[in-house]
C-alpha cells in the first residue's frame, strides 16, 4: 500500500515542521496526529498526482489555524528553546547567528509569516509550491517571506551590518 | 529584467531565490554586481541554515507510538474491503436504478452536484478564513441581507436558524454563479468554527443529501425546488450532516 508507506515516511518531517510552527512538542505532535487521521480518512481522494508532503503540510496548517481560533489566548508560546537541537548540527550552522535568538525571533512573527518562511527554508519548497500549500497568491507569499526575513534580521541584531552593506554597494 | 543599477526589491529577489535554477542563476549574476543584494543573500543563507539547525533535528527523534498507530491501524483495515469498492458498488446500483427509472434518474449522477459542492467548498476556503471581512452584510442587518440576496437570486431565501447546534449567522455575501448569482451565508460557533451555506438557482435534477470532501473541508449538498445548496465546514461528518438537515428544513419550510 504505497499511500500508507508514503504517509508513514512523511511523519518525521511533519513533526519538525509542526514543532517549528507550534513551538511546543505536545501541541506539535497533536497537530501531526490530527493531520495523519485526516489524511487517512481522505485517502480515497488522493490521486498520487502531486506532492503528498505538500498536501499534508496544507492539512496541518489548516488544523493549526483552526486550533488558534479555538484557543487564542492560550496559544502564546514562551520564548525559550523547548527541545534543544542536536548540538553538533547547531554548532556547525551557528556562524554569527545565535540559534536561541533565531528561535525567539520566530516566535515574534505572525503565524502566516512563520509558516511561509518554514515552508521554503525548512521544507525546501519553491515559492510557487509554498503559495499553493498556503492557498495564497505567489505575490502574497513573497511579501510574507520578505517581512519575515526582515524581522528576523532586525531582531537578531544584524540590521546595522546590512545597512553598511547597502551603502557600500552604492 | 530590471534595468542595470536599480535596486531589486526584496520580494523580487526572494521570488528568484526560491524559484527555478535559472532564476537562481540570474539572481547570483545580479548579486555579483550589487553588494547590497549580495549581503541580503548571505543573510538569508544564514537564516535558512539556522532554521534547519534548529528544527530539522526533530525529524531524527524517535516517532511517538501514538503517531504511527493510526497508520498501522489503517494498514490492518486495508485487508477489509476498501471503502472505495463500496462506493463503486453504490454508484453502480444507482446507475442501474437510473436506467430503470429513465434518463431523469440517471441525470442525478451527472456533474451538476459535484460542481456545486466544489464551488461551495472553494467559496468556503476563500471566505471562512477571513478575520476582518468574512461577510459583506452582517447579521445585525439580517432583514436587508435577506431582501438583497433574495432579489439577486430571483427567489426568496431565508437564512436557516442553526442555533440549536450552536451556530449563529454572522452574515452573507453575493458570489458569481452559473445561472444566477449565488449567496454565501456564514455561520460561526462559540469556538470560532465557521460554516458556510452556499445557495444558488439550480433547475431540475433533484437530489438526495450527498457528501463531498476536500482537504480541510467537507460538504453536504442537495438540489431541490430550483435551489442548489451546499453546507460546508471543517466539522465531523455526523455533525455536519445534522446541520445540513436543519439547514435544509430551515431554507425550504415556510
Amino acid at each position: 500500500m504505497p499511500y500508507l508507506d508514503e504517509i508513514e515516511a512523511a511523519i518525521p518531517g511533519l513533526r519538525a515542521f509542526a514543532r517549528a510552527l507550534a513551538r511546543d512538542r505536545e501541541a506539535a505532535d497533536d497537530l501531526v496526529q490530527d493531520t495523519l487521521e485526516a489524511a487517512l480518512a481522505r485517502r480515497a481522494q488522493w490521486r498520487g498526482d502531486g506532492p503528498l508532503r505538500g498536501w499534508l503540510c496544507r492539512i496541518l496548517l489548516n488544523r493549526f489555524r483552526d486550533g488558534l481560533r479555538r484557543n487564542r489566548p492560550a496559544a502564546v508560546a514562551l520564548a525559550l528553546v523547548p527541545d534543544q537541537p542536536d548540538p553538533p548540527a547547531a554548532r556547525k550552522a551557528e556562524g554569527r547567528l545565535a540559534l536561541a535568538e533565531v528561535h525567539a525571533a520566530m516566535g515574534q512573527l505572525p503565524d502566516d509569516q512563520r509558516a511561509a518562511l518554514l515552508l521554503v527554508a525548512l521544507e525546501g519548497l519553491s515559492l510557487a509550491e509554498a503559495a499553493s500549500v498556503m492557498g495564497c497568491a505567489e505575490g502574497t507569499l513573497a511579501s510574507r517571506l520578505a517581512r519575515a526575513r526582515a524581522t528576523l534580521r532586525q531582531v537578531t541584531g544584524r540590521e546595522m551590518v546590512a545597512q553598511r552593506h547597502g551603502k557600500a554597494g552604492e | 529584467m530590471m534595468p542595470e543599477g536599480s535596486r531589486i526589491s526584496a520580494e523580487e529577489a526572494l521570488r528568484l531565490r526560491h524559484g527555478s535554477a535559472e532564476d537562481q542563476a540570474r539572481l547570483a549574476a545580479r548579486a555579483a554586481r550589487d553588494a547590497g543584494l549580495a549581503g541580503d543573500l548571505e543573510e538569508w543563507d544564514r537564516q535558512d541554515a539556522a532554521l534547519r539547525a534548529l528544527y530539522a533535528p526533530v525529524a531524527d527523534e524517535p516517532v511517538p507510538a501514538r503517531l504511527t498507530a493510526s497508520v498501522t491501524a489503517a494498514r490492518a483495515a486495508v485487508r477489509a474491503p476498501a471503502p472505495g469498492i463500496w462506493r463503486i458498488a453504490a454508484a453502480l446500483a444507482l446507475l442501474a436504478l437510473g436506467f430503470l427509472a429513465g434518463w431523469s434518474g440517471a441525470r442525478m449522477l451527472q456533474p451538476p452536484g459535484p460542481a456545486l459542492a466544489e464551488t461551495a467548498m472553494a467559496s468556503f476556503a476563500t471566505y471562512a478564513v477571513e478575520v476582518a471581512h468574512p461577510v459583506e452584510v452582517g447579521a445585525e442587518d439580517e432583514a436587508h441581507l435577506v431582501k438583497w440576496l433574495s432579489k439577486r437570486l430571483g427567489t426568496p431565501i431565508r437564512p436557516p436558524d442553526l442555533s440549536d447546534e450552536g451556530f449563529r449567522l454572522i452574515g452573507g455575501r453575493l458570489l458569481p454563479g452559473e445561472t444566477s448569482p449565488a449567496a454565501l451565508l456564514m455561520y460561526e460557533d462559540e469556538m470560532g468554527r465557521r460554516l458556510a451555506l452556499y445557495v444558488t438557482r439550480r433547475e431540475g435534477g433533484e437530489t438526495e443529501l450527498a457528501f463531498a470532501e476536500e482537504p480541510g473541508r467537507r460538504a453536504f449538498w442537495w438540489i431541490e425546488e430550483g435551489l442548489g445548496c451546499a453546507l460546508v465546514g471543517d466539522l465531523p461528518r455526523d455533525t455536519l450532516r445534522r446541520l445540513a438537515i436543519s439547514a435544509y428544513h430551515g431554507l425550504t419550510d415556510t
